[in-house]
């Protein structure tokens, strides 16, 4: 029987190690562009590893982490405490690993003369205040405003950091993804929505400065987000539960070492750890 | 991680894990600043607020949720304990029926306000009848029902227009002549308001209140449903700190049957109709009277009803050529107070003298305990309180009514009318309230 025991143990050993697989889900922001890519690097290394990644919003990540669905959580945004109540819940403990830095830039049509807003006037426009570009010097022309949908975690980070936690209008436009939005915004003289860093230089869009407190115009770089001058930057995660172990704990490792932060700049975004 | 949290909390003035609850909810403007100056990483301060999440998760607070749609919600109630003496006879009697009772009343109040300018609530309490919320003490510790006595869904349009529908807190301004304290009217309430310098302000209110639902298969008033229309405006004017509230209104009713399932003090099970009400209530308010905190306000409320000939002769049958129309309703009173009721050591006492003639007002909606809710009564009630704490007050209030019609029969000279029964009344209530 002890024999027989060890046989099987054996078996399953060998199956692990020839059978890994990583499953990612979450934030699109990160999972349509960084992640892949850097599950195609980590595969160079760990060519058995086989990816699931799917990048459907962050509060699909979160609450795959509390399902047990996936071994990391993708999220633009911080879990939310009733989130995280329902994770403990079911006996898991969120651990946030902070991979990278965003900047959500203000886009609007590149044959938009309005080169800047101030905080107000952000917030004025996604909340439905204003309704003309006349009120924020623009041609005259009602506002085409494109947001994410309501599992992202952009969207709800965006209403946290731009909008004073207030509903959106009731006119605005929900998109899948940052691409969607930057397309419409393209294709219309009176769009305007939010993309993150990565996404700022599609074509037919133009990024707009943002006016705060000390008057000056800042827009949306590695320099601005890194020095916290820029008023819409936030961290992006990746949840796990409790202290990433085996080969989560090894995906986690590239991502915060001097590869998977390369690849954070590549994409665009602002690296979390410098090397 | 232990110890990025507990270096954390250090920093955060020696707050412990204990106070988790608090911290969890208050800590985000704090970790920001501890990242700012420098003392915690940005993953560091993720790892904490994550951690005080759970911490607070893991609290009694922490275990309840709301919907994300909740802006606020609000848990108030009370429980009263009274003992009650009370007295009275009956009209062409000679016997006095005498009573004491050991009662109680429970409410639960539950109220959030939502997104978007909505709000919603409920509450329970220990009786169904409409005009009381006691139960009495019975039947060898047998248990009592918990009742439905509001449900409601709320919008506000913007700052002046608003509505409610459901079952709510009577919207219009009224002492308990007209309106007993204790009904919530249940239908659709409007309430626009005109605000003017200062805190003055005029407000419009209208109440579509359903009292009866008929079937409609049932021929002439049997078969309509009984609806109250009250609108009245509310105006408010402060001079300094003094105030002064005048109300006019118009309370109408639809023509139907009332139902004889009404469990309030006097249900009146006739018609509905015959009931075209001006009403005209107020008070002045003498702020700081003696020292801040102290205050003595007047009140009045008064009732017309210009179809009272009618509603006495057909609806209540009595002969109006020998009793009147009895078409006025009034109330005049005074009160003193020292402090707002809601701090150990406050107090205040009222007095008021009513007349509640019998074709002025709806007996199923007039005060339950003024003359057990009968018409055709006259006379004091009185009123003191004392804060033992600040959330318990105890409560003495005393009624004192007798007929303004002696001998009031119907036209056959001997029957009285089911709502104008009684000769003269007593009650003494002792309570202790105790508020949370």
């Amino acid at each position: 029987m002890k024999k027989l025991l060890s046989i099987l143990a054996a078996l399953l050993c060998v199956s692990a190690a020839y059978g890994q697989k990583l499953v990612i889900k979450g934030s699109d922001t990160l999972g349509a562009k960084l992640v892949p890519q850097a599950a195609e690097a980590f595969k160079t290394t760990h060519p058995d590893v086989a990816f699931e990644i799917a990048a459907e919003g962050s509060t699909t990540g979160i609450a795959a982490i509390t399902d047990s669905t996936a071994q990391i959580g993708m999220s633009s945004r911080r879990a939310k405490p009733v989130e995280i109540s329902a994770a403990l819940a079911k006996g898991v403990t969120m651990k946030p690993t902070i991979v990278a830095y965003d900047g959500m830039a203000v886009i609007v049509n590149e044959a938009n003369p309005v080169t800047e807003l101030t905080l107000r006037q952000v917030e004025q426009i996604f909340t439905g205040d204003v309704t003309d570009w006349t009120a924020v010097g623009g041609n005259p022309g009602k506002f085409s405003i494109y947001t994410r949908n309501t599992s992202s975690g952009t969207y709800s980070d965006w209403k946290e950091l731009a909008m004073k936690k207030r509903d959106y209008a009731s006119s605005s436009q929900k998109m899948a993804g940052n691409e969607q939005i930057a397309a419409e915004v393209a294709k219309n003289p009176n769009g305007i929505g939010y993309v993150g860093l990565a996404y700022t230089h599609a074509p037919g869009i133009r990024v707009v400065g943002i006016v705060g407190k000390d008057k000056i115009a800042v827009l949306p770089s590695n320099q601005t987000v890194q020095a916290k001058t820029y008023p819409y930057a936030r961290p992006t995660f990746f949840y796990t539960n409790g202290e990433p172990s085996g080969l989560t704990a090894e995906f986690v490792d590239f991502m915060l070492g001097a590869e998977g932060q390369a690849l954070v700049q590549k994409v665009g975004f602002v690296p979390a750890v410098q090397h | 991680m232990r110890n990025i949290a507990k270096t954390g909390l250090a920093l955060c003035g020696g707050l412990a894990l204990t106070a988790a609850s608090a911290l969890a909810q208050d800590s985000g403007p704090l970790i920001d600043l501890l990242v700012k100056k420098g003392v915690v990483s940005d993953q560091e301060a993720e790892e904490l607020r994550a951690e005080l999440t759970q911490e607070y998760a893991k609290t009694s607070a922490g275990k309840l949720s709301l919907g994300s749609s909740v802006q606020s919600f609000k848990l108030s109630g009370d429980v009263r304990i009274r003992h009650q003496m009370e007295t009275k006879q009956t009209t062409g009697k000679t016997a006095t029926d005498e009573r004491t009772r050991e009662r109680f009343r429970f409410r639960l109040n539950g109220d959030a306000v939502l997104a978007k300018g909505w709000t919603t609530g409920f509450a329970f309490e220990t009786a169904n009848a409409a005009d009381s919320g006691n139960q009495t003490f019975t039947n060898s510790n047998d248990d009592y029902n918990i009742y439905l006595a509001r449900a409601y869904v709320g919008y506000a349009y913007n700052d002046n227009l608003n509505f409610t529908l459901g079952k709510f807190k009577n919207p219009l301004y009224t002492t308990d002549l007209a309106w007993d304290g204790d009904i919530n009217p249940q239908g659709l309430t409007e309430t626009y308001t005109f605000r003017f310098d200062g805190k003055d302000k005029l407000e419009v209110r209208a109440l579509q209140n359903i009292m009866q639902d008929n079937d409609e298969k049932n021929w002439g008033d049997a078969g309509n449903d009984a609806w109250l229309f009250a609108q009245q405006l509310v105006y408010t004017k402060f001079f300094g700190a003094n105030s002064l509230i005048l109300a006019p209104g118009l309370t109408t009713y639809s023509n139907a049957n009332l139902g004889t399932a009404m469990t309030n003090e006097t249900p009146f099970a006739g018609t509905s109709s015959k009931l075209t009400m001006l009403t005209f209530a107020g008070e002045y308010n003498f702020a700081n009277i003696a020292g801040s905190g102290n205050g003595i306000k007047v009140y009045f409320d008064s009732s017309y009803n210009f179809d009272a000939s009618s509603r006495v002769s057909q609806v209540y049958n009595v002969n109006t050529a020998t009793h009147g129309k009895e078409a006025f309703a009034w109330l005049l009173g005074v009160g003193y107070n020292h402090g707002s009721g809601k701090a150990q050591g406050d107090y205040s006492v009222k007095v008021d003298y009513r007349r509640s003639a019998l074709g002025a007002l709806d007996p199923n909606t007039s005060d339950s305990d003024f003359g057990f809710g009968n018409l055709n009564q006259e006379g004091f009630k009185i009123g003191a309180s004392y804060n033992i704490v600040d959330f318990a007050s105890l409560n003495l209030s005393y009624f004192y009514t007798t007929a303004i019609k002696d001998n009031l029969f119907q036209k056959d000279g001997k029957t009285t009318p089911t709502v104008a029964k009684l000769d003269h009344s007593q009650i003494l209530q002792a309570d202790l309230v105790v508020k949370f």
